[in-house]
């Protein structure tokens, strides 16, 4: 079976290679070698999945050592995988997940020329993600991490003519660069406490290191799940990142890469139980993001931005989660599944709209569209009402046992950290019903394009439909099998290990206060865009309105601390640069390509000189083994 | 007194028929032939290549050159495998042919690298699509008729009936043949003759290019010339290396060297003269560190890498540098270690100048091949640390770089071969500007190699460079490992010059097209590729290997 | 054993020769006495060889290199024109300096060091030569040395494979036959006869002497092609050219003296003049 771990990371890649290399003779077929080597992966994780099934709980760790890399004493830079509970998880989310949204986008794509690249660019995606899944040490994690953080990279700017998409590649791979310093340094530390980057050792000897140093650790992993996980305060990329194909967005930044951050929390999970602090950052984080997100959704009339914001929002709560330690790891995981395939629903949906509106994004001028997109329509629906948590669906599941869990923290921080997860589903149901309402329901609000035509809506062709629907059978369906007989938690506890917690507030006191939330915010949903008429330019709202259309000014903040301070600092730096470091590079250059041209003036093409430069060599080749002798 | 007077009367007067007789039988030489095997396959496969010369027709020549040198050297590749399997680069090490040839680890892993790497380069040779078709027929890099003078009418008519030069493969397998002997050598008078015996054949393949003649015959007889003056050199020190020890066998000098030899008795009164040693050791070791290009030996090298052919180029700083470098350790491993604190300081000196002048050159270098060339001259300083470690991880570390060095090197001058303009091979590095816009693929396997040879992590060359730098610095050469670092930082920034040239800068209106090549060229360069990836992702293996090909046999 | 006083003049007196013959190879101006100067080396160096007692190197010495390779050097050297001088003019700066002081540092530092090597005895020539010279070089060639001895073969075979390759013009059409060249030659109407053979108007045996035809004029065509097109041909004027004119003109002082006052044949003086005029140009514009 080991090698079979291997091929789950080859399979996408040698697709990738195929399409990225095969060059345009593969445009005709190119989109569906990178479905098939998607599937291929898909299929191999199940047959993983079915082997890990049949062991006992406390054998399902493989593991495939596949070489090293640059043994030196003391340092052992080991490629092997890891296939555990944990990783199986999303195994089966990646592939699962990511081959559905290949099928749909042989249909999203279909008149771009550029589609080769595009499936290219996804099965890279795909075997880098594995990878950071898959790897048993820090370091091949990283490998994958700058992987994902490249793909995301080429499918956020993929239509690179557009400026807006070229700048916000741009900006998410600077922010990005943030969180993978602090991902790089933590590695180092790691190296430098423990002697080594692998789970295994690193993990076993947790107990002999100080408090200091771990809490050093936890806190720079912390900085590299907020940069990829867009929380507070590296948030700021992942809105823009929706200039990428819906697909994309579905995939990476809503279903995947941006869990990456939680995923390396629960890994981590070992480090982080014995530093409390960093713990409590975490879920300081998660908090914040947890509101942060839900208010900028609120406030977002393109529709792509709004479930950003929302995605922002929920991987909040997976944070939240995870700081929580034992008692949240499992619901961290199992909110983030679960919020796979409704997010990725949910964007498949959005991408549905979009498809059938010419691109428009802006839900001010959709409206009524249910009875034109009566699929779309369902399977947006269905996964709506998971987000929002409605009783028996996906998120009730697993939204419901996070706030249990932050109340089940203890004392003042899980009074705290409850009410916060407690309002964040009030508001969730506020944006998600209004982004509905504005979309479904109402009037049409249709106006022509830019070159004057006018969208006729139209339900997407099957090819998109399908998977769309799949996933809404998973929003509906896969927090109710997890939750039967408590599946999930007695599949990942081997790995991350599971405590009960003393909750202060009754499980059922929990889930009528959540429900009492849920109502509160639909029906102020309704009143706001459901029963007025919704207006076709956004009125100015209310200060905190216009803040969260700015983000919460959160490019602001950006631009004032740091890049104004930035460039005051880089302004002194490149007087400094100009003057001293310059002078001495340019001198030493200068130095090297004179020194150059004169030893190259030696050259001339004479033989006799070239003679006489050898003879003279000789001589002094033999003086000098005289002289070492002494003779 | 007597003796000499008698030395002297033999001069004109001859014993008596009854002594003659009485002069014992020579005594018949054992020769391993099973352990020369892939040797003398070689040169079965290169005297049958020259009666195909001799008695097939023109048009069955190059079909039946090609399968002879491909069988023949894949033949001999699979005898030294059975060879390195039988444990002769281990246990079963020992000096064959009469104290001639050393069959031990390093010998067998440098003539497997050796055979490898001339299989590579008669791909190249055998290339016959880059060219544009002339008069109908296929042709490739070498001239129509060596003979025929550069531009005249009888090399148009050459050209017009279709000649090539076919006798390229069977002088290849000749110098391939010599390669092979040359770092097995154990004794002096082995390493002459396999010094001429590879060398002879080059001088004649950098002869015969087919475009730009007049530089390809200029860069021959330059090659020939410095090199005879060489081997000159390198006699003279073999001369005087026998006058030190009263024998030419690797192992008996050493034992003179440490002072352990049984010493002849006729020669005991003259041998023990260190003066002796140390010159002739120092103007043998020239005689090999020409051959590798280490400064200040290095001035053929730019204008022979530039003027020859570019496979034979490819073949040349690939499997050169392989057999001199393996003839090095050799040398400075059995022959000389006694007196390495005499010859460690001088090599470190070497080393240095070696690497410095190499990369620093290179910087101003505006065309492909001569940077390449220089680009070859840095990495021989690069290789000499390793070798001056005499440790056994110097001897792995500079077998494994040679392995990483040899096919990259390969892949790369085989890229050179691709990018052409009307007057054959565009080589002019202005013209490489904005490749990477024309042919993608092409730049971006170029700068793999390049990277690999500016040493980038996850290449070949950053495993080699790590393994022989470590070496030098368990050795005590820290400051050499410095100097190798600085030299290679300079080398990076023009390496990756060319690599910003290629990808950033605006294509030139006329610039060169790249012509597609026949899966012949294609192997070459994809197997570099391979390489260079490999030995850079997972260099375990092949380090383990190389370690344990590390012991030589004495 | 030590070295006889016999043996240390020989050495001195023909050291002295080999060393200048070896400068007289550098410096010579043509090529022709370098290879004398050079030849003259091989044969001090082979006395050398046959004073130490090596018997056997010391005549192949001889008649190998002397023999065999300086001739074909002279032969070659004949081949390419024995006036061909080189310019010894330096033109990169510094190189002959810098020469002169390598070769001589380098000189300075063996003869120190080997010097140095206190070989003032030397011993065991008697047991290399106990079984006879040749029969002890012939021990070591068949058995230690068999495996280098057999290598060289390959050196052989590529030095003739390369000698073909760089020097053998395969011919790439069908000669033409006897026939139709002279079939081409009626066509064209000059030289209708085949060229003339070397001798058939010589007055002079030196190949690059041009025959001269009845009317004293050279004829280029007598000269081998190559030489024509080196500008070798022997600028024939002077002596023989005044001969023809003596001879004719004293014909013609003998056929005025028989014929008084009846014409004179002018024509044939005439040309003989123009002609000459024409060929000294013609030599120095060569």
């Amino acid at each position: 079976m080991d090698p079979l771990i291997g091929a789950l990371v080859g399979a996408p890649l040698l697709g990738a290679g195929i399409l990225l290399v095969g060059g345009r003779r593969l445009d005709r077929t190119g989109h569906w070698i990178g479905c098939l080597w998607a599937a291929v992966s898909f299929v191999i994780g199940v047959v993983l999945f079915a082997d890990l099934l049949s062991r006992s709980p406390a054998q399902r760790t493989l593991t495939s050592h596949l070489f090293t890399w640059v043994p030196v004493a003391g340092f052992q830079a080991d490629v092997g995988f890891q296939l555990d509970q944990l990783s199986m998880t999303f195994v089966l989310l990646i592939t699962g997940v990511g081959t559905l949204i290949h099928i749909y986008s042989v249909g999203y794509m279909e008149h771009d020329e550029n589609r080769r690249k595009f499936f290219g660019y996804l099965n890279l995606f795909l075997a880098a993600m594995l990878l950071l899944v898959l790897a048993d040490n820090y370091l091949l994690l990283y490998v994958g991490w700058e992987g994902v953080g490249l793909a995301s990279y080429l499918l956020i700017g993929f239509w690179q003519h557009k400026p807006s998409a070229a700048t916000a590649a741009k900006k998410a791979f600077l922010v990005n660069r943030v969180g993978d310093m602090g991902l790089s340094i933590a590695i180092m530390v790691m190296f430098t406490t423990f002697g080594s980057f692998a789970f295994r050792p690193v993990f076993a000897h947790v107990g002999d290191v100080s408090q200091g140093r771990l809490t050093t650790i936890g806190l720079l992993l912390l900085l590299a799940a907020c940069g990829k996980s867009a929380q507070v305060p590296l948030q700021s990329w992942l809105g823009d990142a929706m200039e990428g194909p819906t697909p994309v967005s579905a995939l990476i930044h809503a279903a995947t890469m941006v869990t990456a951050g939680v995923y390396l929390v629960v890994r981590s999970g070992a480090i982080f139980n014995a530093a409390p602090t960093a713990q409590l950052a975490v879920c300081v984080v998660g908090a914040v993001t947890l509101v942060f997100g839900a208010i900028v959704g609120c406030a977002k009339d393109d529709i792509k931005k709004a479930l950003a914001g929302s995605t922002m929002s929920q991987i909040g709560y997976m944070m939240l989660a995870a700081g929580l330690g034992p008692i949240g790891y499992v619901f961290a995981i199992m909110h983030l599944v679960t919020h796979g395939f409704f997010k990725a629903g949910l964007f498949l949906g959005a991408g549905s709209v979009m498809h059938g509106m010419n691109d428009e994004v802006d839900m001010r001028r959709f409206g009524a569209l249910r009875t034109y997109m009566p699929v779309t329509f369902v399977t947006f629906g269905l996964g709506y009402l998971a987000i929002i948590g409605f009783p028996g669906l996906s998120g009730y599941w697993s939204k419901d046992k996070i706030i249990e869990a932050a109340f089940a923290k203890g004392g003042t921080e899980g009074w705290t950290l409850g009410a916060v997860a407690l309002v964040g589903a009030g508001i969730t149901a506020f944006y998600m019903t209004r982004v509905m309402l504005m979309t479904f329901f109402g009037d049409k609000r249709w106006q022509p394009d830019a070159e004057g035509h006018e969208p006729h809506p139209h339900e997407s062709p099957k090819i998109m439909t399908i998977p769309m629907s799949i996933l809404a059978f998973g929003s509906v369906f896969a927090g109710g099998l997890f939750s039967i007989n408590s599946a999930f938690l007695k599949w990942l506890q081997p790995v991350t290990g599971h405590s009960d917690g003393h909750s202060p507030v009754a499980t059922w006191e929990i889930t009528v206060a959540t429900l009492v939330v849920l109502i509160l915010g639909v029906g102020l949903a309704w009143q706001s865009y459901g029963r007025q008429a919704v207006p076709a330019v956004a009125p100015r709202g209310s200060l905190l309105t216009r803040a969260a259309r700015r983000d919460l000014l959160q490019d602001d903040f950006n631009h004032v601390v740091l890049v104004r301070g930035g460039e005051h600092l880089t302004r002194s730096l490149v007087y400094l640069d100009h003057t001293v470091v310059d002078g001495a590079v340019n001198g030493t250059a200068a130095g090297v390509g004179g020194l150059s041209g004169r030893l190259r003036r030696l050259q001339n093409g004479f033989v006799r000189s070239y003679a006489v430069s050898m003879l003279g060599g000789t001589a002094v080749l033999v003086a000098a083994t005289l002289l070492m002798r002494g003779v | 007194m007597s003796a000499t007077a008698a030395a002297v009367h033999s001069l004109w007067t001859t014993r008596a028929l009854a002594d003659t007789a009485a002069t014992p039988a020579i005594p018949t030489p054992h020769i391993e032939y099973a352990q020369l095997s892939p040797v003398l396959i070689v040169f079965g496969a290169a005297v049958l290549g020259v009666l195909i010369e001799a008695f097939a027709p023109r048009a069955a020549r190059y079909a039946g050159q090609l399968a002879v040198s491909v069988v023949g050297l894949a033949a001999a590749f699979a005898a030294l495998v059975a060879l390195a399997a039988d444990g002769y680069a281990q246990g079963r090490s020992h000096v064959a042919a009469m104290g001639a040839v050393a069959v031990d680890g390093p010998a067998l892993f440098l003539q497997g690298t050796i055979v490898l790497i001339a299989l590579v380069a008669t791909f190249t040779f055998a290339e016959r699509r880059l060219d544009p078709v002339a008069h109908g027929n296929r042709v490739d890099s070498f001239a129509a008729q060596g003979s025929a003078v550069p531009g005249g009418e009888q090399e148009q008519k050459a050209v017009r009936a279709g000649f090539t030069t076919t006798e390229v493969f069977p002088l290849l397998l000749f110098a391939v043949a010599g390669m092979m002997i040359f770092p097995a050598a154990d004794d002096l008078l082995t390493l002459f003759v396999s010094l001429e015996v590879f060398s002879l054949p080059l001088y004649l393949l950098c002869a015969l290019a087919r475009r730009r003649r007049l530089m390809s015959q200029e860069a021959s007889v330059k090659y020939f010339l410095l090199g005879a003056f060489s081997s000159a050199i390198l006699l003279f020190g073999i001369a005087l290396l026998y006058g030190y020890a009263g024998t030419v066998s690797y192992g008996g000098i050493a034992d003179v060297v440490d002072g352990t030899a049984k010493l002849t008795p006729a020669l005991a009164n003259t041998t023990g003269n260190d003066a002796l040693l140390l010159i002739g050791g120092a103007m043998v070791v020239m005689g090999l560190l020409f051959k590798v290009a280490a400064v200040p030996f290095h001035m053929w090298t730019p204008d022979v890498y530039q003027g020859a052919p570019t496979p034979v180029t490819g073949f040349m700083a690939a499997a050169v540098k392989v057999a001199a470098f393996g003839a090095l350790l050799r040398l400075l491993y059995v022959v000389l270690p006694g007196m390495r604190w005499d010859w460690r300081p001088v090599m470190w000196g070497v080393a240095i100048v070696t690497m410095v002048v190499g990369a620093i050159i290179a910087v101003t270098q505006t065309d492909v091949k001569r940077l390449l060339a220089y680009s070859s001259i840095a990495h021989a300083g690069f290789l000499l640390t390793g070798v001056i470690a005499v440790s056994p991880s110097g001897v792995s570390s500079v077998l494994f770089y040679l392995v990483a060095y040899s096919f990259v090197t390969l892949g790369g001058f085989a890229v050179v071969t691709l990018v052409r303009d009307a007057g054959g091979e565009a080589t002019h590095l202005s013209k490489w500007a904005g490749l990477g816009r024309r042919s993608p693929l092409l730049a971006a396997v170029f700068a793999v190699f390049l990277l690999s040879f500016a040493g980038i992590p996850l290449t070949a060359g950053f495993s080699g460079k790590f393994a022989v730098f470590k070496a030098a610095a368990q050795g005590g050469a820290v400051p050499l490992v410095v100097v190798g670092v600085i030299s290679s930082a300079i080398a990076a920034f023009f390496y990756i010059r060319v690599i910003v040239m290629m990808f950033f800068q605006e294509p030139q209106p006329q610039g060169p097209t790249v012509a597609i090549p026949s899966p012949l060229t294609s192997t070459a360069i994809a197997l570099g590729v391979a390489v260079t990836l490999v030995l850079g992702v997972a260099p375990q293996y092949f380090l383990d290997l190389a370690g344990k090909a590390g012991v030589f046999v004495r | 054993m030590t070295t006889s006083t016999g043996e240390a003049i020989q050495f001195w007196v023909l050291g002295i020769v080999a060393v200048l013959g070896a400068l007289g190879t550098v410096g010579m101006r043509k090529a022709v006495h370098s290879a004398l100067c050079l030849a003259g080396t091989m044969i001090v160096l082979a006395v050398f060889y046959l004073a130490q007692g090596a018997y056997f190197l010391g005549i192949v010495q001889i008649v190998v290199y002397t023999g065999a390779v300086m001739m074909l050097f002279l032969f070659v050297v004949m081949l390419v024109g024995i006036t061909a001088a080189d310019s010894l003019k330096e033109t990169i700066r510094g190189q002959r300096a810098a020469a002169v002081l390598c070769g001589i540092g380098f000189g300075i530092l063996l003869i120190a060091g080997i010097a140095n090597a206190s070989l003032h005895r030397f011993t065991g020539l008697a047991q290399a030569n106990a079984g006879g010279n040749v029969e002890g070089l012939a021990r070591l060639v068949f058995t230690t040395y068999v495996w280098a001895f057999e290598i060289t073969g390959a050196l052989l075979i590529t030095a003739a494979v390369g000698a073909m390759v760089l020097t053998h013009r395969e011919r790439t059409e069908r000669p033409a036959t006897q026939r139709e060249q002279s079939e081409a030659r009626v066509r064209e109407g000059r030289n209708v006869t085949p060229l003339p053979a070397p001798g058939v108007f010589a007055r002079h045996n030196a190949v690059d002497v041009p025959g001269l035809l009845p009317d004293g004029t050279p004829s280029e065509l007598t000269v081998n092609q190559t030489l024509r097109a080196r500008g070798q041909v022997r600028d024939v004027g002077g002596e023989q050219e005044r001969r023809v004119r003596k001879l004719e003109q004293r014909s013609d002082e003998y056929v005025e003296g028989v014929t008084e006052g009846e014409g004179a044949p002018e024509g044939g003086r005439d040309r003989s003049g123009d002609n000459d005029g024409a060929n000294h140009a013609e030599g120095a514009a060569k």
